[in-house]
């Protein structure tokens, strides 16, 4: 393996997207420990969407504590028989769970060389799953090193077509108090990512 | 395998400052999440490509998150 993308390789706003894409996916495949949970409360943010998103995100960290939001989690994505939220893009796409966009996820993943653990319980095509991805294909850590059209594409067929509606319900969810401005930062998040990939096509396209 | 010779297009670079992500960094960066160091990539046999457990363990280790 050549050495390849080393962190000075890697653009600075393509560090910080892998960081949102990694803390998007680590809060959305389980609620956060004491440790990450002081490192949001730390959080500062300018006067931008995203940095409001940031500081919201900071001052309901500051105010809740890991066992409140472990319940929280398993209210919102777990539940009894179902959570509040089904954060998959199957289920989003087709209104059924392991159809055909998982199939089509499961496709891409052989393509880019990425292969799911045993013993993961979820479908592949969880919202943080899809997150975990994003981040691994920036900053090019698993052998599926991805330059931009890769990671538009991946992003195009997986995320782009359901992630914002996701978040929309997630941040209007019933028992939703810290995953509501997780959910705003996705949503704003997301929301960047589908405008700037689309910056790419327009380059692709010249 | 992608270098990253690949030219970024300054118009990205532009919309990604206006859009904030550049303040974002400094508050995101107190999390330490350092990309992964090349040698994390080369525990994982190429044949298998990574496995996502293992990925975001060992993700998170390195990160410090």
């Amino acid at each position: 393996m050549q050495p390849d993308r080393s962190t000075q390789q890697i653009a600075e706003e393509d560090q910080t997207r892998a960081q949102i894409y990694a803390l998007l996916g680590r809060l959305l495949t389980s609620a956060p420990d004491a440790d990450l949970l002081a490192k949001m409360a730390a959080f500062s943010g300018d006067e931008s969407e995203l940095g409001q998103a940031l500081a919201a995100l900071a001052a309901t960290a500051r105010k809740l504590d890991p066992a409140r939001i472990r319940d929280e989690y398993q209210d919102v994505f777990i539940g009894v028989a179902r959570g509040e939220v089904m954060p998959y893009a199957s289920y989003y796409l087709t209104g059924f769970l392991h159809s055909k966009p998982l199939a089509n996820l499961r496709g891409d993943m052989a393509r880019l060389g990425i292969v799911r653990a045993d013993g993961v319980p979820n479908p592949e095509d969880h919202i943080g799953s899809l997150c975990e991805m994003m981040a691994g294909l920036i900053t090019g850590a698993f052998d599926a090193a991805a330059d931009l059209p890769v990671q538009r594409r991946f992003f195009d067929a997986h995320i782009a077509p359901w992630a914002l509606r996701f978040f929309a319900d997630l941040e209007a969810a019933k028992n939703a108090v810290f995953y509501m401005p997780v959910a705003g930062l996705g949503r704003l998040f997301i929301d960047i990512e589908i405008q700037a990939f689309a910056l790419v096509a327009q380059d692709q396209a010249a | 395998m992608t270098d990253n010779k690949t030219p970024k297009s300054p118009t990205r670079r532009e919309f990604f400052k206006t859009a904030g992500l550049g303040a974002a960094a400094g508050a995101v960066a107190g999390l330490g999440a350092e990309p992964v160091p090349a040698q994390a990539a080369d525990a994982v046999p190429e044949s298998q490509g990574y496995r996502e457990t293992e990925h975001v363990k060992r993700y998170y280790e390195l990160s410090k998150f």
